[in-house]
């Protein structure tokens, strides 16, 4: 066999394996209609608190200074159009950014509780993602469990003084899978194996959604490190203004 | 830009009172969901293709490629239902592993097909309201749930926004193409955090000057829209009633069988 057809062999096998594994990595929305009734209230009740927390703190913001009711209005749309894009993969398959990790970096957890609920909403009914009756589910796996681990751990590894660019990719990407695992634990509660129960489904949730997600999370992070380095070199006013490196000024 | 919201605008279901579409879509999708019944899962799912596609005159491509978009979800995690590893085989089939066994029952099988139906026809709703009525009127449903105003602000001006900085990110995107900015995997992710902090800076500067814009035209808290007002009309209304009391009749029947 020549040099070259082998090397096309090769490109077409690493090709379908590619699709074969990864059809659509979309961050992982739990579909409409997928959960039961009383799972869909309890995940939305669930999200009640981190939501009201998030209304009141936007509410006070905006009472204190009314010119960021714009500013936050486009961070929400800021996250909806990140986590719209294609992002570049190696497998040519189509997948998107969750977003939220980098709208919790940049304008913390409480603000994205709220934006994440919009875009969420705004992802059913614009992009066919996720759905109305699971909107209280994918809420909380995706605005609010996901971002919150992301924060917590990247104010924690910034204050143990770690690598910003280390930091970042970590704290995006576990933040990520964390949505993941999430999202599996409330598959697997709604839909229990026969046999073994809700943990064994957990696992086999955990399994099936691996091959895509895993990549996505490593992915995630490494666009997140460099978004923020990009911010940084020549966004630095803009960052000072949402507040995001001013303990670096003082 | 948005494929759904293009499609809505040109529904001849648009103008069609808001209400009755919201309402019907939300009544259908709990019923979908509660009952978890195949036989309503199916005549939902036939009704809302015949409302969207023979009615709303969405081209039938657009909306078989609209179903599929949930399908690999749907596909992967009822895989997981259905598939069991277990010491003991269960009655459906059961591939030996060592001393394991892959299997299933025709219980979880049931329980599968019942799942993908259900959620086809809860994604049906879904596009029914989607693809029929504009996201504005949708707001104005909201709005007359008594929802917080800023809440509403909040997604009026979002909604705004993601078509201004869907256009910017689009042209950025096909500038880095044409200068071969997705050359190879590592090119690429340099191009996308380029693009994503370009569109950021973008965005506060709008941000600054819609503030800007607002203010000059006596911006004062609260954002003003006029409605355009659909009254409904008896015989859908009546039709609808009719439709849901159907389906209702069927989830009783489901759960008392």
């Amino acid at each position: 066999m020549q040099k070259t057809q082998k090397k096309l062999i090769a490109a077409a096998a690493a090709l379908s394996i590619g699709f074969g594994i990864v059809p659509a990595a979309n961050a992982m929305h739990i579909a409409e209609g997928y959960l039961p009734p009383t799972h869909c209230i309890v995940w939305g009740v669930i999200c009640l608190p981190f939501l009201l927390a998030g209304f009141f703190s936007l509410q006070n913001t905006v009472k204190k200074n009314r010119r960021a009711l714009t500013l936050i209005a486009i961070s929400g749309a800021f996250i909806f159009v990140i986590s719209s894009l294609k992002i570049p993969s190696i497998a040519a398959s189509c997948s998107h950014m969750t977003g939220t990790g980098l709208g919790a970096i940049l304008f913390g957890p409480l603000a994205v509780s709220i934006l994440g609920l919009i875009v969420l909403l705004f992802q059913a009914l614009l992009l066919a993602h996720g759905g109305l009756t699971t909107l209280g589910a994918n809420c909380f796996s995706m605005a609010i469990a996901g971002p919150l681990v992301t924060f917590l751990l990247y104010t924690l590894l910034k204050k143990c003084k770690v690598n910003k660019k280390v930091n970042i990719f970590i704290a995006a990407a576990v933040g990520d899978l964390f949505t993941y695992c999430v999202t599996a634990l409330q598959l697997a509660l709604s839909h229990p194996s026969e046999v073994g129960g809700a943990g064994a489904s957990f696992g086999k949730f955990l399994a099936v959604f691996a091959p895509t997600q895993i990549p996505l999370a490593v992915i995630e992070g490494i666009l997140t490190v460099v978004i923020v380095i990009a911010m940084e070199s020549f966004a630095t006013k803009e960052l000072r203004s949402i507040g995001f490196i001013k303990e670096e000024t003082k | 830009m948005l494929l759904i919201d293009k499609l809505c605008y040109r529904s001849n279901l648009r103008y069609v009172n808001a209400g009755e579409k919201f309402t019907y879509s939300l009544l259908t999708l709990c019923m979908c969901i509660v009952s978890r019944s195949i036989l309503l899962a199916l005549l939902v799912l036939a009704v809302n293709s015949f409302l969207t596609v023979g009615k709303g005159g969405i081209p039938l491509f657009r909306y078989r490629n609209l179903m599929l978009v949930p399908l690999v979800f749907l596909l992967l995690s009822t895989l997981a239902i259905i598939v069991n590893i277990s010491r003991t085989p269960l009655d459906a089939y059961a591939i030996p592993l060592g001393s394991f066994y892959i299997t299933g029952s025709f219980a979880s099988l049931y329980q599968g097909l019942q799942l993908i139906l259900t959620a086809m026809a809860s994604v049906s709703c879904l596009y029914f309201l989607a693809l029929n009525t504009p996201m504005t009127d949708i707001l104005n449903e909201l709005r007359k749930l008594k929802l917080p105003g800023l809440l509403l602000e909040l997604m009026l001006l979002i909604y705004r926004f993601i078509f201004v900085l869907l256009e910017i990110a689009s042209s950025i995107l096909t500038a880095q193409k044409s200068r071969l900015g997705n050359r190879d995997f590592k090119t690429s992710v340099k191009s996308f955090g380029a693009m994503v902090s370009v569109l950021f800076v973008r965005s506060l500067k709008k941000s600054g000057a819609l503030y800007d814009a607002m203010e000059s035209r006596c911006y004062d808290g609260t954002i003003h829209v006029l409605t355009e007002n659909y009254p409904p009309k008896k015989a859908e209304i009546f039709l609808i009633l009719l439709f849901e009391i159907l389906l209702l009749l069927l989830t009783i029947w489901s759960k008392l069988r």
